[in-house]
């Protein structure tokens, strides 16, 4: 079987709502990682449901992680 | 001649439905099957998803027949296999993964270009019912098309096996949409259905045909309808399993089925 990749799930119930992250799910590719997400996560009625390869994330900061802290300490974290 | 007219096509209708409804129910028993034992978490929760979608289908075209007369509680708990009308290949518990997977591509893919021959069906409950259906019928496809495509690429002997697979379906499916009779054209003679026998054939075939061709499979048209019974479009007149109706009807938990 294919390389397993984890998929992060959003959605949200109306339209003017932010999205939510309701979860995640493995899957080998883009394709079964959208019918997994209908299937697993479609129980409430969404107004519209994104998976994202988490591999596509691109972290910004993170307050465990000591450049973060760094960052933050230097004035760079505005309002945070 | 009109009230026979009349008569022959609301027959041919009520016999539709329930070919429709008693596949679909027994399909959902199929993908139930593998809710336990799919190759991986996500595809045991989406064939539980695809058992609930085909049983909610069944069940709201049961509903259908009580304008021909039939009494729903009996259509749903006490006929015989030899009465039901659900497609030949449905009556084996699918070997293996794969083997689900070309029902998914195949079986419940002959349903779906079943029903979009009757997105403008004359008979408005069967139309007003389409829609929705063939809309969550949409992830069933993209299921079946994404395992097929994976097992078909997935090394030999995973794709020897999706082979064997669906040349052991594939030929019950073709045949499931019957010869080009008296029947299919008072379907479309009427405007219950916008195409039968071998045009609807031909259509469900070119919609599968890529992803045949991707295990060497030609998408043949030919059928065999030695035997077949255009009533329940079906050649083995037995059934499916008594085993498997029973389960099907609850037969086990029937004094529990309280008004």
């Amino acid at each position: 079987m294919a390389h397993q990749r984890v998929y992060e799930v959003f959605a949200r119930k109306s339209r003017g709502e932010p999205l939510h992250h309701i979860g995640n799910l493995n899957a080998p590719d883009d394709e079964l990682a959208r019918v997994y997400a209908y299937d697993t996560y479609d129980e409430e009625k969404w107004f519209d449901m994104y998976i994202v390869d988490r591999d596509h994330f691109h972290e910004v900061f993170n307050r465990g992680d000591a450049d973060a802290a760094a960052a933050a300490a230097s004035g760079l974290m505005m309002g945070g | 001649m009109g009230n026979e007219n009349a008569a022959t096509t609301r027959d041919a209708v009520r016999d539709l439905i329930l070919v429709l409804a008693d596949s679909k129910r027994l399909l959902g028993m199929r993908y139930a099957g593998w809710i336990l034992g799919a190759p991986e978490l996500e595809a045991g929760i989406a064939a539980a998803s695809m058992a609930q979608d085909e049983w909610g289908h069944g069940r709201l075209l049961y509903a259908l027949l009580k304008e021909f007369g039939d009494d729903i509680a009996h259509i749903e708990h006490d006929r015989e296999p030899g009465e039901y009308a659900s497609m030949d290949v449905l009556d084996e518990e699918p070997a293996d993964w794969p083997g689900l997977v070309a029902l998914n591509v195949l079986a419940d893919g002959a349903l779906s270009a079943q029903f979009e021959a009757l997105r403008e069906s004359r008979h408005t409950p069967l139309r007003q019912r389409v829609a929705k259906l063939l809309d969550e019928e949409r992830f069933h496809a993209a299921h079946g098309a994404a395992w097929f495509r994976r097992l078909a690429n997935g090394g030999a002997a995973t794709r020897d096996a999706l082979t064997a697979a669906v040349r052991g379906v594939l030929p019950g499916v073709v045949r499931w949409f019957g010869p080009d009779s008296e029947r299919a054209r008072t379907l479309t003679g009427e405007g219950i259905a916008d195409t039968a026998g071998s045009a609807l054939r031909a259509r469900f075939l070119a919609g599968v045909a890529p992803l045949l061709e991707e295990i060497g499979i030609a998408a043949d048209g030919e059928a065999n309808f030695d035997g077949f019974d255009e009533t329940r479009r079906r050649t083995d007149p037995a059934g499916p399993d008594a085993a498997l109706i029973a389960q099907v009807r609850g037969d086990k938990n029937r004094v529990f089925l309280l008004d």
